[in-house]
């Protein structure tokens, strides 16, 4: 979690450097385990959270094959979960909508880790899990009536749920981006969000201005100042 | 242990702590006074409006800290007044189990808890406060005993709130970094976790940490193989230290010893999935567990170095003899790889496909019956 906070905001800021993160990727690729998902640190079970934070790292880092993608992707498609049509946090545990963003958002990493890869399966219209239920899920389950989201039908919204059902939502409606950009809207057009980036989970165009705006300063020195 | 009374007004002039037999229960109503007040009082010390003597720092902190333990700056003054000496690291391991009884899965409170286990094992450093109660005995002892406490506090917590992941986390912490992952230690806690996950089917934390214990083992066979191995070579090479020698090879015989069950502990495990899947219908953490359970089985330096011995020793000779030693009767029941393994949970399988009712059941079996056959190949 620590890790893809500190890639995150060094990707953007431009003061990422190979020094700031050495030995990052491998430690990360140690908290894979037998599951196929990633723990908070190794030999922890494996957690939706922590997965997104671990893989996401990775992707930033650009060492996302350290992974057993293969057993990363049978892991979180065994969360979605066949009734409900949203995901759960870990195996034999309840579905949570938040988890619409933590796991579901993986499939777009994987599926662009995969496609670097030159895997020749892979959908150009699709990410390989349910779209239409997943949004069926958030647009039936986790609406507030008062507004806001929620984990659950019983529970009470708030701003985090809120916000990760969305992030969820969009990841949900838009596949791929640019010319390879498809769309699967549940229910009327007015439920169309905006694309979130898989990665930083905020606007494409909003990652692109974050990245110009800060290649344009100078960077700071890491030496403290006297 | 700790708890809120609801009682939403105050009816009677007295005070709203109660505590009966070791339960300590504040009634609900004052908390919004109480809460505020202590919290405030805590900030102004911290920005140096106010001052704070260290007992009044101590009840206010752990006031605070018994209705938020997520409250991090709380336990961190805390950690001040561990390190000036003036507070006994146990009383916060006390504190805190308190705090887990109502708040099982409150963060800080395992981080803080962790903290004060790394100060108690670093001993130079302690003041001699610390000496005092059971923490007088030999550092060994006093190691065990903590990290006994601590399996407890886990169980505990584990069992107030389902899959608890911040729980079971702190007890794979405790073993690798206080119990050093002795196979001695390994065991016990295989043999002491079997009877809660068969009370606690779902609970996926539970069985990873049985996971999390029998890949400890099979990597301490590994390990204890190439000790032995290099014992082997330093006799060979020095044979005047005899004397040395001979306890590290009773030591080497000990743990090749103990390894020589790892292969019945996977069984044993197998066992167990089996029997409750069959008992309780339905539980995906029970079929995720027996997969990989014989995966472990399957590819386990243990079982693979068992078909090496076979092979050495001649299985066919010793069958020939007229005694079965303990020793072949062991070696004869260890191959999870060879045909009988898959046969058994085919077999299996088909009879839960053929006579379960739960469609989730059913769902599970079908899947670790493809599994099979594409994993094992047969």
């Amino acid at each position: 979690r620590s890790a893809y906070c500190a890639a995150s905001v060094a990707s953007l800021t431009n003061i990422l450097t190979p020094a700031l993160f050495a030995g990052t990727a491998e430690w990360i690729a140690r908290c894979q385990n037998w599951e196929g998902g990633i723990g908070g640190v190794p030999g922890m079970e494996a957690h939706g959270g922590y997965t997104f934070c671990g893989m996401a790292a990775l992707v930033i880092l650009k060492r996302e094959h350290l992974l057993n993608l293969r057993s990363l992707l049978h892991w979180v498609t065994g969360r979605q979960m066949g009734f409900e049509g949203g995901f759960q946090g870990r195996c034999n545990k309840l579905v949570d909508g938040c988890y619409s963003f933590w796991q579901a958002g993986l499939l777009p990493l994987l599926h662009r880790a995969l496609h670097a890869r030159g895997d020749a399966a892979l959908s150009m219209a699709r990410w390989m899990f349910d779209q239409s239920a997943l949004q069926e899920y958030i647009l039936l389950c986790c609406q507030c009536p008062a507004g806001g989201l929620l984990d659950k039908p019983g529970k009470s919204r708030d701003f985090y749920h809120t916000c990760y059902c969305l992030s969820g939502l969009a990841i949900a409606q838009h596949f791929g981006s640019g010319d390879l950009h498809h769309e699967v809207i549940l229910g009327v057009p007015e439920n169309r969000l905006h694309a979130t980036h898989p990665v930083y989970n905020i606007t494409p165009e909003k990652v692109v201005r974050a990245v110009m705006h800060f290649l344009q300063q100078p960077v700071p020195s890491p030496e403290p100042v006297a | 242990e700790i708890g809120l009374i609801p009682c939403p007004e105050a009816r009677y002039n007295r005070s709203p702590i109660v505590l009966v037999e070791n339960k300590l229960g504040v009634e609900s109503w004052c908390v919004k006074f109480l809460l505020p007040y202590v919290h405030n009082k805590l900030l102004l010390y911290r920005q140096r409006k106010q001052w704070l003597n260290k007992d009044e720092l101590i009840d206010i902190t752990c006031t605070l800290l018994l209705l938020n333990p997520d409250f991090t700056t709380a336990w961190n003054v805390r950690k001040e007044l561990i390190l000036s000496g003036t507070l006994n690291p146990l009383k916060d391991l006390h504190l805190g189990k308190l705090a887990l009884t109502k708040f099982p899965k409150s963060p800080e409170t395992w981080i803080h808890r962790r903290w004060v286990l790394q100060q108690l094992i670093q001993e130079n450093s302690l003041p001699s406060l610390v000496t005092k109660g059971n923490l007088g005995a030999a550092p060994v002892e006093r190691i065990h005993r903590l990290v006994q406490e601590e399996m407890n506090v886990c169980s505990e917590a584990a069992g107030r709130y389902p899959s608890n992941y911040n729980a079971w986390s702190h007890r794979i912490w405790v073993l690798q970094h206080l119990g050093k992952l002795t196979v001695k230690v390994l065991l016990d806690e295989l043999s002491s976790t079997k009877y809660w996950v068969s009370m606690h089917v779902s609970d996926h934390s539970g069985f990873h940490y049985r996971q999390f214990l029998l890949k400890s083992l099979i990597g301490r066979t590994v390990t204890d193989k190439s000790v032995l191995v290099q014992n082997q070579m330093v006799n060979e090479q020095n044979p005047s230290l005899q004397k040395e020698e001979e306890s590290a090879g009773a030591e080497a015989a000990c743990a090749e010893e103990q390894s020589m069950d790892l292969p019945r502990h996977l069984e044993e495990e197998l066992e167990l999935c089996t029997e409750l899947i069959d008992t309780y219908p339905g539980h995906e953490t029970l079929w995720c567990h027996s997969d990989e359970t014989l995966n472990n089985s399957h590819h386990s330096p243990a079982t693979s170095h068992m078909a090496q011995a076979m092979d050495v020793d001649g299985l066919n000779e010793s069958s020939s003899k007229q005694g079965y030693t303990q020793e072949t009767k062991r070696l004869k029941r260890a191959p999870m790889q060879d045909s009988l393994g898959p046969e058994m949970e085919y077999r299996f399988i088909d009879k839960v496909l053929s006579t379960c009712r739960d469609a989730d059941q059913a769902r599970f079996a079908t899947a670790y019956r493809k599994w099979l056959v594409t994993f094992l190949g047969q």
